[in-house]
């Protein structure tokens, strides 16, 4: 546990320190300092967001699937349920993922 | 998204891409519905055969999802499922584009199902009744309960328009990076060295494999599914717009 917590407080650090050095490296291509953390945000957020999501839609799959086989008969409505619960659950992830293509093309903030 | 994805084929300077495949998706919607609709018969044979199959799907779905008074509103779903569908399958075409994987197209589609449902709702019951259901059955909770109804509403065209855009996108960009990836592959095995030749030529054939074989029947049925679902949230919300009606 206390090697993870190094771990990850190392991988901050790092991911602190790493885009300075390489905004450094050749100044005045961009102007700012956000643009690297940007990119590391996206990333981070949507490996986050997909994971959670991958969680939700597994317990969701799960349960429908329990459900047609209790009842096959209900089988498609189950089905549509399912599909809508899915779509439901895999926007909040396309929400990230929009907002990541938006820190990474359009670069509100330099 | 330019940097990544490859202009299509033919544009029209001065006008998005997006306004040009949309009229094409339009074009070839009008196309086959004329030839399908020219000589109509008893018993249908060919493509006026096919396309009664489809619309009868529509219907089965709105008599399933909104009940017996879903029949009218047969245009507005199959016409919104039937242009997404072939948006959706036109960006699989490789030079072409997908009008839906711009936001502005799937935009104005879900701008049209917000508009079309209220509208149906305030038909139905009347501007008094309509509103007096966005603040909950409680008198003491409406004040609440009318702010959660209004964003909760407002959040619909949000997520159906951003739904639709981020999985056109997100598939056109793994596409995108999968198809650089191979073309890398593919390069250095024809490079001509050891590494190349051991490494290069097994991972391009895997690549082209896993796209072939995996990406674009993944992309296919993707799809499907979108317009499905665009087609299926919008019955949700015309049969949740009517059906408060039938319960007081």
């Amino acid at each position: 546990m206390r090697r993870v917590v190094v771990l990850s407080f190392l991988a901050v650090v790092a991911a602190l320190i790493l885009p300075r050095g390489a905004w450094a490296a050749e100044p005045g291509t961009s102007g700012g300092w956000v643009g690297p953390f940007a990119v590391i945000a996206a990333g981070i957020g949507m490996a986050i967001a997909s994971g959670l999501c991958a969680l939700g839609q597994g317990r969701a799959t799960a349960s429908a699937v329990d459900a047609m086989a209790r009842q096959p008969g209900a089988a498609g409505r189950i089905q549509t349920a399912m599909i809508i619960g899915l779509a439901l659950i895999e926007s909040l992830a396309l929400y990230v993922f929009v907002i990541a293509a938006i820190l990474l093309f359009v670069q509100p903030v330099k | 998204m330019e940097a990544i994805e490859a202009p299509p084929l033919f544009a029209i300077p001065g006008i998005p891409d997006h306004v040009t495949y949309t009229w094409v998706a339009m074009a070839i919607l009008i196309v086959v519905s004329i030839l399908a609709s020219r000589r109509l018969q008893l018993v249908p044979t060919g493509l006026q055969n096919f396309m009664e199959i489809v619309l009868e799907q529509f219907l089965t779905l709105l008599d399933d999802v909104v009940g017996h008074e879903g029949r009218r509103y047969l245009p507005l779903i199959a016409t919104l499922g039937l242009f997404i569908l072939t948006s959706n399958l036109l960006g699989l075409v490789p030079g072409l584009m997908a009008p839906t994987s711009n936001l502005n197209t799937t935009a104005a589609c879900a701008l049209i199902v917000f508009f079309a449902y209220h509208w149906i709702g305030i038909r139905k019951q009347g501007l008094g009744r309509y509103v007096r259901h966005l603040c909950g059955p409680v008198l003491w909770l409406a004040p609440l309960m009318f702010v959660v109804e209004i964003f909760s509403h407002l959040a619909r065209p949000l997520s159906l328009s951003l739904r639709l855009f981020g999985n056109m996108t997100g598939g056109h960009i793994l596409l995108a990076v999968i198809f650089s990836l191979t073309l890398g592959m593919v390069g250095w095995g024809a490079s001509g060295s050891l590494a190349g030749v051991l490494v290069g030529l097994p991972g391009s054939a895997l690549l082209i494999a896993f796209t072939t074989g995996f990406l674009l029947p993944l992309k296919i049925l993707v799809a499907f599914l979108q317009a499905f679902i665009f087609c299926m949230l919008s019955m949700l919300y015309i049969a949740g717009a009517i059906e408060e009606a039938e319960h007081h």
